[in-house]
């Protein structure tokens, strides 16, 4: 086997989980932040069209209550592999995903059909501006995917809009951005102190690691 | 046998495959269940670009998962290409002689945790013998057609059904992807009323 194989191949990626584990810069870190009185951070990135997001949104909102750590939403529109050729069908599970992932919290979804991401990018506008964006994500996210399978139209989140902010389409990009560098190339990707997870799919790690890093519920 | 049946797409080039195994070998024990293993041709050998994002996060993601589920990870041994392919038609030779479960595990684990190169008849070898299977048919196995056939075919039945990755479970008209959702399923299983008493 060639160097460049056997780096390619066992070496590179063996590294890669040895250095995962290193975890006490990050413990020390975060105990630095405690020390000064600084709340733990999370950032969630997601889709309004994503109905995967939807179920992490409301979940990571009541899991998170009760902690010293604050919630930073962050709607994007463009995300996935570049040319992925397994786009739509994702599209099409990613519902019945959801529709499972929900009934574990209860939850009925309301929707039947896949959303295309041009379809909600009005909310994704709006929520990057919103001034109380937790409140508007959390009721545009309840409407659009537990509220049955009636079209996405502005006109059915007007009171929402009410009073807020103009939509701000270069904040979307922005986060889009802040995505990429954070490392998560798809939604919902929750970030928090140098790690990241797929949120729907890591709910209880993301408390366990905030546990952790000492942002325990009180 | 039992009159219910779930298809479980594998690969030995995936990790969540890897970590699915025990459990997902364990279902029949706690379900009246058939587990019919499906192995398939790896995502990245059938045209599927894995971009550096998603290979990285998934050595690290796989990497607490496996903590939390008490297996081991690491070092690993990348089996893309002949690797993969001996395995799988190793693979069909084990499900024939009745020792698929013990092949599997032992095979992925060689691969995700023991860095045995599986491309070489050494490593291949050793993985059998733990599995309890003779090297010469084993070694037949991978030369033979028949048995790279019966991937190809698991390979298109996945592409048929509307799926991409692995691992994944199908039981009745529904698809469970991942290792993560293996509660998911045994939901399922329970609600049909294969639960064993």
């Amino acid at each position: 086997m060639s160097v460049r194989a056997l780096l390619a191949r066992r070496v590179i990626p063996s590294a890669i989980i040895s250095a995962s584990r290193i975890d006490r810069p990050a413990r020390a870190r975060a105990a630095l932040r405690r020390r000064l009185g600084r709340p733990g951070h999370v950032e969630l990135y997601f889709a309004f069209d994503d109905p995967c997001s939807a179920v992490a949104v409301l979940d990571l909102v009541e899991r998170l209550r009760g902690r010293d750590v604050t919630l930073e939403l962050l709607p994007v529109v463009e995300r996935g592999i570049p040319g992925d050729p397994a786009r739509e069908q994702k599209r099409e599970y990613a519902l019945t995903d959801a529709r499972r992932l929900a009934a574990r919290s209860g939850l009925v979804l309301g929707r039947h059909a896949p959303l295309q991401p041009e379809a909600a990018t009005f909310l994704a506008k709006r929520a990057a501006g919103a001034a109380e964006p937790e409140r508007f994500c959390l009721e545009a996210l309840r409407r659009v995917w537990f509220d049955g399978d009636a079209a996405l139209d502005e006109g059915r989140f007007a009171d929402l809009a009410a009073g807020q902010p103009a939509p701000d389409p270069a904040a979307v990009r922005r986060n889009e951005r802040r995505m990429r560098r954070r490392g998560p190339y798809d939604t919902p990707a929750a970030w928090l102190h140098g790690r990241w997870y797929f949120a729907h799919d890591r709910l209880v790690q993301i408390g366990e690691r905030l546990d952790e890093l000492g942002w325990s519920a009180r | 046998m039992s009159a219910e049946r779930i298809d479980y797409f594998f690969s030995f080039r995936s990790p969540y495959s890897y970590l699915s195994g025990p459990r997902a070998f364990a279902l029949p024990e706690r379900f009246d269940v058939e587990l019919a293993f499906r192995g398939v041709i790896p995502m990245a050998m059938r045209g599927q670009s894995v971009p550096r994002a998603k290979r990285l996060h998934t050595l690290r993601d796989v990497a607490r998962e496996a903590r939390r589920l008490g297996m081991p990870f690491g070092p690993v041994h990348d089996p893309i290409g002949r690797g993969a392919l001996r395995c799988l038609a190793v693979g069909e030779h084990a499900l024939d002689v009745g020792r698929a479960r013990e092949f599997v595990l032992e095979a992925s684990r060689g691969i995700w945790a023991e860095a045995i190169d599986v491309a070489t008849d050494e490593g291949l070898r050793r993985v059998c013998e733990r599995a309890g299977l003779g090297w010469a048919a084993c070694s037949a196995a991978v030369a033979d057609g028949d048995l790279r056939a019966r991937v190809e075919k698991n390979t298109d039945e996945l592409i048929e059904r509307g799926h991409w990755g692995v691992p994944v479970f199908a039981f009745r008209d529904e698809l469970f992807w991942g290792q993560d959702r293996i509660e998911d399923l045994e939901t399922a299983l329970a609600n049909a009323g294969l639960a064993r008493r």
